[in-house]
């Protein structure tokens, strides 16, 4: 209808006005009563029964962080998951969980994820110029049917690539057939860190290419060649917990740990001996030590016939000799040896590691051999070294991966699918998979985060989360792993199985017919149902009906979170080809072009940089140097002075194949000539967190693969530094490492323990009285013996009681808000070239006498009946005296108002308020937890038991190294830990009454 | 010399202002404005815009409170201890010194409202009856700081208040334009009858005596701020009367930075003489003394406690990453007012002048290390911060403290007398004929 506007305006009449004036004026009011969209508080039009809002619900699923496969349950409030914990009953890590799963949370709210399709448009074909548009779904798909279908059409399927991570499980069979349908299309399972050469030399040794399962829990001696196992090597959760749990004092003795490496890593912080060697020498050491073994006729479950040819393999390697290259005595590699094959300890009692990325130069596929035959005579195979259980991750070797950039450079490639792998970030620079990739004329990548890789994409259909979705691993044989979705997805993406369903279903003909119709789900359930025979029902399970009925297994499943059975070990033999082979011809490295060996290590926090773009990671302090927002090169203050460099200086680091500028980082534990640099920084193009922050050292390797197990040279390559005028200091959380004589990280010698000459700090006396605790008084112990730094408690703190993240200029200023810390502490008399290192997980005491209370001006803080020190945010005014007043200082002030990015703030937990700029806060001991579990108790009608508590630290921890619980129970473990010889209170001079008990960590002595 | 001449000398600092002091309020005003928008601009974004470093969570804005506490020492000092003691030179200094006393007392108490997270919320400190059923901790040293502060600026502004009784009865009687009204209110209905002089003498003779004790208490309860925490280099049995004669040090020296050039502006040389900052700088050189011999005790302290983290606290503070701060520190405060020995520096006011400015830069830092350089280096060596750098915010909002003293100040002396006209004339009568207030003055 066409209106005169021109007479509203000109000629209004009475009657129209008011009436305008009527119908405007509640208009107007309304609008401005209404001025934001209505914020849904609960997500659910029609709320389901079984959510209760306000009652947390439990999803049992697998964490999709790094190829381990740990078993996790998350913890879901009103349709959103805000906790993710491990599961007590996975096998692969027992509960425990490091900082990358607790941070898996940021991935699945990250910001910067890619909110549904895009397809690239080219503006300006002449620049190049092109943009990445929105477009529907359907659209998309269509599009990526249409190009698959033009190449099968056209006969060459083959020359389709998939490029995925190496999917263990129902996923990996779709993708399998999927590649298959289209004619043969190529399936690049790529990781990057791949442990080629532990496979090799696996291979070459006991002819099982495989990464066997180490048993940490048997080692009664532990020889790590440069295994990460507590950080990013293999399993490291589960790796933590047993080798803490054999680490206990038993009896007056405990086992002993021996680490041999260039670098102090975290993993060798925790060792009784560490020894600094050159770079790829490491091999030496451990064919010395079988030297040693067969030479003195220790060797152990070796037949008669084998121990002089074994004796020839080694021949070359004396003692003697590697001292001089390594610069370890010759008598302390005989005594290793010795103590390695001690024959009154019997065979398979001992446990060699080499690690997958530590020793990964020139020389690794011999150093892994070595190291294989050193466990070999030791007779640890099958024993420690368990192939029955060995890791079914099949990946790609950096080999395969330059043959594909090979194929896609000449033009063999002409449409590459990648999902969940950022090989342009992970490939050394000068591999260019950047620039074969370029060659692929189109390129579709199903990964649901934006990175380098992305980047390159024709078409993104960015798939779900690991938490949003359905799947299955098996990262050992043995362990199937169930992933269910906990939440509904974040953004518009879809699951990558259903995705390829949909589009091998769409490309019609004999393709459909492969896959089922009911999605992904169906065809997981259909392949759980298929893998014959079903396991027996499980001990505990609901339904222990005779005949096994897949309904009941299946929700059995889900709730546990996979079906675990426990598998033989296998019998593995030393491979009769090994004597024809020259198998450590290659042990010892070739000289060096350039002044400085640099080493790479995959991050604890990053791994291969694939989580460099949480938060929590980039804030959390590194354990080791307390770096936060950055990864810089690390020398030692030697080389740093040689070169003319300090702290925080700039310095152009040159290879043969790149050069990167990298801030100084001092770390004195390096061996001689080494510098490092940590994995995982340095993205380009991988959002808001993690673009242009550190340095990525993968741009200084060398593209040639490693000559016999094609792996990528990790470690070794030849730098020349070039300090320049330009300082960028990485903020450090902690200034100094010597404790300056405070005895906050204390110890005990094994000897005076076994003795019974220690004994437990007595109470001071006090002029006051002490406070009543009736029902509870809540406590922890913390085992510094424990402890290996891992920052998994740290995480999980940040995940659990909403702690926001500050920024790299408020790290500079030492504003951190986390709640827990972990110091660290160095004291000079070490084992071997190393420190003893003191990690100190540092919280809120929960002081009895707490010095904070009594100088608040408001009682924003005060004692609770229960033993808690609460901080009342409503009632703090910020006048701070309490931090002041704390020895500890583990008060948090708010500086500014606390921001969480859209939609990080969905993962904030209900149950914890939040606090605004201006109040103080600190850790609650989780008092929600608290609160829960005498809710729990309750509504069961029954008494609080010991371990109804866990905070969210101890709840995290790998290596059970905190314990919670209630100290006016005698029984409780918490109670009991009070009164062990090593229990002490952290700066108890000041006769603060903590309720948290440290207990003292326990050095070797000589 | 006659009662005339001291009015008529006296309240020609009352005329209309020339253009020197229009440019000095403006000045000051604007510093005071700048300091207002930097705190605003605080509250709006958070505390973090200050450079507070984990652990130093007291940074500038308690050494200001501090600083401005101590300043305000001088002034109760002069006019209350000295007029019960009969010292008449104080006569010509007194009602400067007890205006800045106010004014610096006012000035220091926005600092913990400006030092606190949630300014808004300052009244929770103050223990009234209430609807929210919340009580204040009065084991809390901050708490006694709340009764300290308001009691001072109360006494004191009474105390300034009640001696300018009877000079703003002189101002009306001479004041013949649009102020008369006002004067007329403040006088009070001061005609100066003997009935009147009997109770206000015993009225101002109580409240010396009442102001007396604030001397040393506001100043102790200050510095239990501090010596009740238990951080090394602050837990201290000494602060109380440390803090007291660094007080009364800073505040003389500030006295002295104020009367010097007030002096020549206004052509004041025969009021306030040579011989007044004389003695001005002989207390000020006792407490000097006084101060240094407390730090000498705390280093000794330190060393003969044993304990680690005192030492360490020393150490670090002498040697440690401030030490610059600290070594000037000891300069200006101990080395620097040693030169008042000589008679011939004492009694030359520029000299004075200087010095008494090195004494308040002196007395500043002392405050800063005190605080800054205890929190940085405490207990847990995981903590130790790096060194404190303030930022813009910390400073425009120090600077504006300063611009905000030196408006009042101005504001006062061109409207109030500067000098107790109703004093100087009792100095005169009291006096033999031929003397004037000089040869008074010098007598006592």
């Amino acid at each position: 209808m066409k209106q005169d506007n021109s007479s509203l305006v000109e000629v209004v009449e009475r009657r129209t006005f008011l009436k305008m004036l009527g119908s405007a004026g509640p208009a107007v009011a309304i609008s401005a009563c209404a001025p934001v969209a209505p914020e849904r508080i609960i997500p659910f039009v029609v709320p389901p029964e079984d959510v209760i809002p306000g009652v947390a619900t439990w999803y049992a699923s697998v964490c999709g962080e790094c190829p381990a496969g740990c078993g996790i349950l998350v913890r879901t409030r009103e349709g959103r998951a805000v906790k993710v914990e491990g599961n007590p009953e996975h096998p692969v890590n027992r509960g425990g969980l490091c900082i990358r799963g607790q941070a898996s949370l940021q991935g699945l709210y990250n910001p910067d994820r890619i909110e549904g399709p895009r397809r690239r448009r080219v503006t300006n074909e002449a620049a190049g110029q092109s943009v990445l548009d929105a477009v529907p779904w359907d659209t998309a798909r269509q599009d990526f049917v249409d190009r698959l279908q033009a190449l099968r059409d056209a006969g060459r399927g083959d020359r389709v690539a998939v490029i995925t991570p190496p999917l263990t499980g129902t996923l990996g069979t779709l993708v399998s057939l999927w590649t298959e349908a289209l004619g043969g299309a190529r399936w690049i399972r790529y990781e990057p860190f791949a442990y080629e050469a532990i496979r090799e030399a696996n291979e070459r040794v006991f002819g099982r290419a495989e990464v066997p399962h180490y048993d940490f829990s048997r080692a009664d001696l532990l020889v790590s060649f440069g295994a990460d196992f507590l950080e990013t090597f293999g399993s490291p959760v589960g790796y933590a917990r047993d080798h803490a749990g054999q680490r206990r004092v038993r009896g007056g003795d405990r086992a002993r740990f021996v680490q041999i490496e260039p670098r102090l890593s975290l993993t060798g912080a925790s060792a009784d001996v560490w020894h600094a060697v050159p770079p790829e020498t490491e091999g030496l050491i451990a064919a010395a030590m079988v030297q040693t073994i067969v030479s003195e006729g220790r060797a152990q479950d070796v037949p008669e016939e084998l121990v002089p040819r074994i004796g020839q393999l080694v021949a070359a390697a004396s003692p003697a000799a590697v001292a001089e290259t390594t610069g370890v005595s010759a008598d302390v590699i005989r005594q290793l040896a010795r103590d390695f094959s001690d024959p009154a300890r019997g065979p398979g009692r001992t446990l060699a590691v080499g690690g997958g990325v530590g020793v990964s130069g020139a020389t690794a596929t011999a150093t892994q051999s070595a190291i294989a035959l050193l466990n070999y005579v030791a007779g640890n195979l099958d024993a420690t070294v368990d192939f029955g259980a060995a890791s079914t991750v099949d990946a790609a070797s950096f080999a395969d991966m330059q043959t594909l950039a090979g194929e896609m450079r000449a033009g063999a490639i002409e449409l590459a699918v990648i999902y969940d792998v950022n090989p342009v970030f992970t490939m050394p620079g000068a591999a260019d998979f950047q620039g074969a990739l370029a060659q692929v004329p189109f390129v579709v990548n199903l990964s649901s985060l934006p990175d380098e890789t992305t980047a390159l994409a024709d078409l993104l259909l960015p798939a779900h989360h690991a938490l949003e979705s359905w799947g299955d691993s098996n990262p050992r044989h043995g362990v199937h792993g169930l992933m269910q979705p906990t939440m509904q997805p974040v953004f518009d993406t879809r699951h990558v199985g259903d995705l390829l369903i949909e589009v091998g279903r769409a490309l019609g003909g004999d393709m459909a017919s492969n896959f089922p119709r009911g999605g992904f789900y169906r065809f997981l359930r259909d392949a759980w149902e298929a893998r014959q025979p079903l396991p027996e029902p499980q001990p505990g399970a609901e339904d222990v009906s005779a005949a096994p009925d897949f309904e009941a297994y299946w929700a059995d499943a889900l709730r546990r979170g996979g079906t675990f059975v426990p598998v033989e070990p296998a019998a593995a033999a030393i491979a009769a080809t090994i004597f024809d082979q020259d198998l450590l011809g290659s042990l010892t490295p070739a000289g060096r072009q350039r002044p400085f060996t640099l080493i790479t290590y995959p991050s604890l926090h990053f791994f291969d940089g694939r989580s460099a773009n949480r938060p929590w990671l980039q804030e959390i302090p590194e354990p080791m140097l307390k770096t936060t927002w950055g990864t810089g090169i690390e020398m030692t203050p030697d080389t740093a002075g040689a070169i003319g460099a300090e702290e925080g200086q700039m310095v152009s680091v040159e290879s043969d194949h790149g050069q990167v500028d990298a801030s100084v980082i001092l770390n004195p534990h390096l061996a001689e000539g080494v510098v490092a640099i940590a994995i995982g920084q340095g993205h380009t193009n991988f959002g808001r967190y993690a673009t242009d922050r550190g340095v990525n050292p993968i741009a200084l390797l060398s593209p040639v693969p490693e000559t016999d197990a094609g792996g990528v040279r990790w470690t070794g390559t030849g730098v020349a530094l070039t300090p320049r005028e330009l300082a960028r200091p990485i903020p450090r959380l902690q200034r100094t490492f010597d404790q300056d004589g405070r005895d906050l990280a204390q110890s005990v010698s094994l000897a005076a323990l076994a003795a019974g000459t220690v004994h437990p700090e007595e109470p001071h006396f006090s002029l006051y009285p002490d406070h009543d605790h009736p029902d509870h008084r809540w406590g922890m112990a913390i085992d510094l013996d424990s402890c290996n730094g891992c920052n998994a408690c740290v995480a999980a703190c940040y995940a659990e009681n909403n702690t926001p993240v500050m920024g790299a200029d408020s790290m500079r200023r030492g504003r951190t808000m986390a709640w827990l810390r972990i110091e660290r502490f160095e004291e000079p008399a070490g084992g071997g070239d190393g420190p003893d290192n003191r990690f100190l997980p540092m919280l809120c005491q929960h002081c009895d006498h707490a010095p904070c209370e009594s100088v608040c001006p408001v009682f924003a803080t005060y004692h609770t009946e229960e033993g808690l020190n609460a901080q009342v945010y409503n009632r703090c005014v910020g006048t701070r005296y309490c931090s002041n007043n704390c020895p500890y200082k583990v008060r948090r002030f708010n500086w500014f108002t606390p921001e969480f990015a859209a939609p990080l703030h969905l993962q904030l937990n209900p149950d914890v308020t939040g606090r605004s700029a201006g109040v103080m806060e600190k850790c609650s001991f989780c008092v929600q937890r608290i609160q829960d579990g005498k809710e729990t108790a309750r509504d069961e009608d029954r008494p609080m038991r010991d371990g109804d508590v866990s905070p969210a630290c101890a709840q995290s921890c790998p290596a059970q190294a905190i314990v919670f619980g209630d100290m006016n129970d005698p029984g409780s473990r918490v109670t009991q830990l009070g009164d062990d010889a090593r229990a002490y209170h952290a700066l108890g001079v000041f006769n603060t009454r903590p309720a948290v008990t440290y207990l003292k960590k326990v050095t070797q002595d000589g | 010399m006659s009662f005339t001449k001291i009015s008529d000398d006296i309240l020609r600092t009352l005329r209309a202002p020339g253009p020197l002091w229009y440019a000095s309020v403006l000045l000051a005003a604007g510093a005071a404005s700048t300091g207002l928008a930097a705190f605003l601009h605080q509250t709006q974004t958070g505390l973090g815009v200050a450079g507070y470093e984990h652990p130093i969570f007291w940074g500038i804005y308690i050494t200001d409170f501090v600083f401005w506490v101590g300043i305000a020492h001088s002034g109760t000092l002069i006019s209350a201890v000295l007029y019960l003691f009969r010292a008449r030179w104080r006569t010509a200094v007194a009602r400067a010194a007890e205006a800045m006393t106010v004014f610096a007392i006012a000035t220091a108490g926005l600092f913990p409202i400006i030092h606190i997270g949630r300014p808004w919320l300052f009244y929770w400190l103050i223990p009234y009856p209430n609807e929210r059923q919340l009580w204040v901790n009065f084991n809390s040293p901050l708490i006694w700081d709340v009764f300290a502060i308001s009691t001072y600026l109360t006494v004191s502004a009474m105390f300034l208040y009640l001696g300018l009784m009877p000079d703003i009865a002189v101002v009306r009687d001479h004041v013949k334009d649009w102020r008369r009204p006002i004067y007329k209110l403040l006088a009070f209905g001061w005609l100066g009858t003997n009935r009147q002089w009997r109770h206000y003498l015993a009225l101002y003779g109580f409240f010396a005596a009442l102001a007396t004790p604030l001397v040393v208490s506001v100043h102790s309860v200050v510095s239990w701020d501090f010596a009740m925490s238990i951080l090394p280099g602050w837990h201290s049995t000494i602060f109380a009367p440390y803090f007291v004669a660094g007080a009364i040090f800073s505040g003389l020296a500030m006295v002295i930075t104020l009367l010097v050039p007030m002096r020549r502006i206004f052509r004041l040389e025969r009021y306030i003489t040579v011989h007044h900052f004389e003695n001005l700088s002989k207390l000020m050189l006792m407490t000097s003394l006084i101060v240094g011999y407390a730090y000498l005790t705390e280093f000794f302290i330190a060393w003969y406690s044993g304990s680690t983290f005192e030492q360490g606290t020393f150490l670090d503070r002498t040697f440690g990453q401030y030490r610059g701060y600290s070594w000037t520190m000891l300069t200006c405060n101990v080395l620097i007012p040693l030169l008042l020995f000589v008679k011939a520096i004492r009694t030359n006011l520029a000299m004075l002048f200087v010095i008494s400015i090195f004494v308040n830069i002196g007395m500043w830092l002392e405050r800063y290390v005190i605080i800054v350089t205890s929190l940085s280096h405490d207990f847990d060596p995981a903590n130790w911060a790096n060194v404190y750098q303030p930022t813009w915010v910390e400073a425009a909002i120090t600077v504006g403290s300063f611009g905000m003293f030196f408006t009042l100040f101005l504001l006062f002396v061109k409207n109030f007398p500067a000098i107790s006209i109703t004093e100087m004339k009792e100095t005169l009568a009291s006096a033999p004929p031929e003397s004037g207030p000089r040869a008074a003055a010098e007598s006592g």
